[in-house]
Order: structure tokens, then C-alpha cells, then sequence
């Protein structure tokens, strides 16, 4: 039989420089109390950090917020930290965003936060509509080794 | 809230380490870019930036570095990385950044592979 325990909290945080390292720690801590590794600790932390930047940036929304809802998950098999990070900005599409992109390991300056959003987890879904803002939700998991 | 970098300089008789402690981001970049300039226009062509106190960079900070390795490049010197944590490691490779610096797992091996 699989049990579950579930952890959840809930920031809302103003965009001003450096405000990403918070909701990483946040997350961290979150994470090290349902016994993830450091590794997938610091995958997470990174991907929390460039979404967050990508809403600072480009969100262009009026409140100056940003609004991060995480779920941990304790079963069995091991555990699963669900993120949404949320601004009410003008949203984007995230298709045309990833045409731009070049190939994973072309050096290029700018344009990546998305690309390593994906890259550092394991599940990315991004809800955005034109005006209406943007959510993504993100899931890092950690089997148990059997 | 602020997450200041702090860059520490030891020369070589080769060239240059840079040691970085904490966030690299656009402003921790700056300041690694400010210092690693200063070293270029004093004739430094050989630099290694041991990252082993950095536990966090994101995606502007790394656009920084990228531009210090083209400027080192066109000087025809080099830069390396070494002591890097293995999510950082896979930043710099999605990043581009691995294609034109070498990256070591030690300051030893790198200072040695560098002749520095």
C-alpha cells in the first residue's frame, strides 16, 4: 500500500532584483524536509530561478508580483515537488520562444531561461494567453532506490 | 535582497586565478567581468575561474562569462573553469559555454593543464 504525504506552501513575492534566490530557497528547503537530494535540489533551485527571472523581465505586469505555489509529495516510491509560478503579465507564446532558441550547447548570450527551465526538470507545462499572464508548472521527482 | 558576489585575484607567474564566492547573476558577472578585464589589459592570457564557493548562477550571469571567453579569444589567450558543482557543470554545457572553455574538476589538474 502506497501512503502519501503531502507539504504545501504558498509566496507571493515582489519582482525586485534577487527576489529569485528566496522562492529557491523556499523550494530547498521544502524539498531537503521530504528528502530529495542535493543534486535534484540544485536542478530544481535552478529552473525555480530562471522562471522566476523570465516573469521579472518580460512579464511586463502591473502588480510587480510573483506568485509560487509548492506541493511536496512523500510516497513509497519516492518523492515529487510540484512548482507554479504565476505573473499577471502579458503573457507569450511559449512555441515562437523556443524556435529562437539555438541548439543546447551553441554558445549564445540570451534566450536560455527556458531552455534550462526544461532541462533541470523533469515535466515543464506553461499556461499563457495574451494578456492574461503566465503560469508554469514544473515537477521534480526522486525515486527511492529499491 | 541582494546576493553579493565577492571576487578574489591570485596571480600566477602564468596568469591569473579569479575565485568567486556566491550568486552569479548580472551583477556578480560584472563584477567577474570587471576584474577579469583588468587582468586582459595587464597582459593576462591565461585565466582559470575556480568556482568552487558558487553555488548558484543563472542564465544572465552566464551570458557575462560567455562574453569574457569571446574578449580572451580574440586576445588569444584562454579561460577555463574548474571546481564546478554538477548542476552548474550542465548549465555551462546547455549553455554553450564547455564548447569554448575547459572545464577541470580540480584546481590542481587545472593549474597543471594550464601551466600556470
Amino acid at each position: 500500500m502506497t501512503t502519501t504525504a503531502e507539504r504545501q506552501m504558498e509566496l507571493t513575492l515582489p519582482m525586485v532584483a534577487d527576489i529569485e534566490i528566496a522562492a529557491a530557497r523556499a523550494a530547498g528547503n521544502l524539498a531537503r524536509e521530504l528528502g530529495m537530494s542535493s543534486e535534484k535540489i540544485d536542478e530544481m533551485t535552478h529552473a525555480i530561478i530562471e522562471a522566476c527571472i523570465n516573469a521579472r523581465e518580460h512579464s511586463g505586469c502591473a502588480d510587480n508580483r510573483i506568485y509560487l505555489r509548492f506541493v511536496g509529495t512523500s510516497q513509497d516510491d519516492g518523492s515529487r515537488i510540484d512548482v507554479w509560478i504565476t505573473d499577471h503579465g502579458r503573457g507569450f507564446d511559449p512555441a515562437e520562444a523556443r524556435s529562437r532558441r539555438p541548439a543546447a550547447g551553441v554558445s549564445h548570450k540570451r534566450g536560455r531561461g527556458l531552455q534550462l527551465i526544461e532541462a533541470h526538470m523533469d515535466e515543464v507545462s506553461i499556461s499563457t494567453s495574451s494578456g492574461g499572464g503566465t503560469t508554469i508548472h514544473m515537477v521534480k521527482y526522486e525515486k527511492k532506490e529499491s | 535582497m541582494t546576493e553579493e558576489l565577492k571576487v578574489a585575484v591570485d596571480r600566477k607567474p602564468n596568469g591569473a586565478v579569479l575565485y568567486t564566492k556566491g550568486y552569479i547573476n548580472n551583477v556578480g558577472g560584472e563584477e567577474i567581468a570587471n576584474r577579469a578585464y583588468e587582468l586582459m589589459d595587464a597582459g593576462v592570457r591565461t585565466l582559470l575561474l575556480n568556482l568552487r564557493d558558487t553555488k548558484i548562477v543563472n542564465s544572465i550571469g552566464i551570458s557575462i562569462l560567455i562574453e569574457i571567453i569571446e574578449k580572451m579569444i580574440d586576445k588569444g589567450g584562454t579561460i577555463a573553469f574548474c571546481c564546478l558543482t554538477p548542476v552548474i557543470h550542465k548549465t555551462f554545457q546547455i549553455m554553450g559555454l564547455a564548447n569554448y572553455a575547459r572545464i577541470f574538476d580540480s584546481e590542481d589538474a587545472a593549474l597543471k593543464e594550464l601551466g600556470l
